[in-house]
């Protein structure tokens, strides 16, 4: 796989999580520190239904878009939903997103643990590289997520757009409460968010190993980069999400590799520092990120 | 049992520092600190980095970081175990070292997100921590990266069975030092502050007070405390490797001692670590004895991470505000009124 070829299936990755964690973001207000895990939690369900099903990554795309949708929803329902109804602060709501983290990464290792037993094979680190194949010359992971975020983009916009339910979730994004004066249910575009959150961090997860090794504990190494795509992004937008995702995608690979050219290899370890160092600057010279530069050019002009 | 018994002293010291630094910044000043464990780990770095480096210059001992310190651990063992003042000024040059570089750290570290809202203000903070983490793990010349390096013993003038013992008391001595100090440091007009900065900054700011030097001040000494923890863990473990400070031990645990505890009150803390590491210890005890009577098909430290993280859940939605509760200040003019 060529560096370009690498940074867009990365930037792709990074763009999928980024969207994931700003929708929810905007419809509850909590930042979610587990949107790394979420994705982890989709890697495992891959490597599950490969090793005992012997179904190939591409083909679980669907169920673990529908198993990663339910762990979101399932997710909000029990935790974060009761703290809101408690009136948990927004630091509450975070630090509880924090102990999910936690939790799923318990899970993953014990989960890595009984998968070993089962199937004699490591399940702690693994890597799907060797699997991938090749479509008319173009690696299948370059081809199939670039696919996958298409097709998602296409079905956000018809959904934002085109439909009732839509602009009731458009109305609920900018100002819940006066949606909810509308009769909009706040409730169901929330549990929509959660959905849609976990689902395309799950598939995000199932491509995730066909570009770097998995282990347990990943998830907490890429929510640097979620982050710094989400700031980015600004934090209010899908599309500044999206974008995000791209800046930080190929800064965190090309940059690197340019800087790899000159100081040596060994820089290569060090690309999160990219993107903290992108995340840094966005807060310090546009506090809204992309978006809400993108904004103030617009109302200017 | 003995054995038992001291190592809940000396985690219950290490994890006393560390929750008093965070109950300043969480608690008192409403600043969600998600990287504390950067702040530990730099006080590692100043112990295996720093400390290491000034004693293999004044020993004399040439070459890389990572032979070198155990070099100089073998020298320096054998001088303190003749001359306990040696050991006693090493460990308290390691302190100070530690103690400024956290403070510099600190004031640094909260810099790019002084101005920012809370939600921002964890991320960043998350975020720099996760990637220093990174870096200390993966850059050999720091404290020797994924080799790590060894630590003098600042005690090695006491016989080896009897280390634990005086190690866990020492740990403890500093600990009650340092949360005296604490509480008298935030009873005063600045701990008062920093409760109003964390009820409403803008009210503060409306007050003629500067919320942003008041933030770098209070990360400063936070983290200066919190680093004295991680050189002191270094001390104790005798070698330093930057994998021991993750996220998990120094930052989620510190704030599910602090939140059990009950927020934004120095006694609720001691409660909260106290119990926490009453069941923290006796899980890692009794971990065979749990995967064999539970025949988990998996190991138990998972089970341990599961368990603290619903812990914390639970925490959260049915006893948000701890073992013990955040009490008013009694000022002596508030005294007067109450009456």
């Amino acid at each position: 796989m060529s560096v370009l070829e690498g940074a867009v299936v990365y930037s792709n990755l990074i763009a999928l999580l980024s969207i994931g964690l700003t929708i929810t973001y905007i419809t509850t207000g909590v930042p979610n520190f587990a949107q790394g895990s979420f994705a982890i939690a989709g890697s495992y369900i891959a490597l599950t239904l490969f090793r005992l099903f012997a179904l190939h990554p591409y083909s679980s795309l669907p169920i673990a878009f529908i198993l990663g949708g339910l762990l979101g929803v399932s997710i909000y329902v029990f935790t974060l939903k009761p703290l809101i109804r408690r009136e948990a602060s927004t630091v509450t709501l975070m630090i509880a997103t924090l102990a999910l983290d936690f939790i799923l990464l318990g899970i993953f290792g014990a989960y890595s643990d009984y998968l070993e037993g089962m199937t004699g094979k490591t399940a702690k680190k693994f890597i799907f590289t060797p699997y991938d194949f090749e479509v008319a010359n173009i690696s299948a992971i370059l081809l199939f997520s670039t696919l996958v975020i298409g097709l998602l983009l296409i079905c956000l916009f018809l959904l934002l757009y085109r439909t009732k339910f839509g602009i009731a979730l458009r109305g609920s994004m900018e100002n819940p409460e006066l949606a909810e004066v509308m009769g909009v249910n706040i409730e169901n575009t929330r549990l929509f968010s959660w959905f849609l959150s976990g689902s395309l961090a799950s598939i995000a997860g199932c491509f995730l190993p066909f570009r770097l090794e998995i282990v347990p504990l990943t998830g907490s190494l890429i929510i640097v980069s979620i982050f710094a795509a989400s700031i980015v992004g600004g934090l209010t937008s899908v599309y500044g999400a999206l974008l995000g995702g791209y800046v930080i995608g190929f800064s965190e690979s090309l940059v690197t590799f340019e800087f790899s050219k000159i100081f040596g290899p060994g820089i290569l370890i060090y690309s999160r520092i990219i993107s903290l160092a992108i995340m840094i600057a966005t807060l310090v010279v546009a506090h809204n990120g992309l978006a809400g530069v993108v904004k103030k050019w617009n109302t200017s002009s | 049992m003995e054995h038992i018994l001291l190592n809940i002293l000396i985690w219950f010291g290490l994890y006393l520092i560390v929750c008093v630094s965070l109950n300043i910044e969480y608690g008192f000043a409403g600043i969600p600190n998600f990287g504390r464990a950067f702040a530990v780990l730099v006080g590692a770095f100043a112990v295996g980095g720093i400390v290491n480096r000034i004693l293999m210059l004044i020993l004399g001992v040439s070459g890389e970081l990572v032979e070198g310190s155990s070099a100089v651990k073998g020298a320096t063992n054998e001088i303190i175990s003749q001359h306990p003042a040696v050991g006693i000024l090493v460990l308290i040059l390691c302190l100070i070292i530690a103690a400024a570089l956290g403070a510099f750290s600190g004031a640094l570290f909260i810099l790019p997100s002084a101005k920012l809202s809370e939600y921002y203000l964890a991320m960043t903070l998350l975020a720099i921590s996760e990637v220093m983490f990174m870096v200390g793990y993966y850059n050999p010349d720091i404290i020797g990266g994924y080799y790590g390096v060894s630590t003098p013993d600042v005690i090695a003038f006491i016989p080896g069975e009897h280390r634990l013992e005086a190690f866990s008391l020492m740990t403890l001595a500093i600990a009650f030092f340092i949360y005296f100090l604490v509480c008298r440091m935030l009873n005063t007009p600045y701990g008062r502050l920093l409760r109003a900065m964390r009820e409403d900054d803008a009210v503060v700011e409306a007050y003629g007070k500067n919320v942003m030097m008041l933030r770098i001040k209070t990360c400063a000494v936070g983290s200066a405390i919190a680093s004295l923890s991680g050189a002191l863990y270094s001390l104790y473990a005798t070698n330093v490797i930057a994998s021991s400070f993750n996220r998990a031990e120094w930052a989620f645990y510190p704030f599910l001692m602090i939140i059990l505890g009950g927020l934004g009150n120095n006694r609720g803390v001691v409660a909260g670590v106290l119990s926490f590491v009453l069941v923290k210890v006796l899980l890692s005890v009794y971990k065979w004895e749990l995967t064999e009577v539970l025949h988990l098909p998996f190991e138990a430290v998972w089970l341990e991470y599961i368990i603290f993280g619903i812990l914390m859940l639970l925490v959260l939605m049915y006893k948000p505000e701890g073992l013990i509760k955040e009490k008013p200040i009694m000022t002596e003019p508030i005294k007067s009124k109450v009456r």
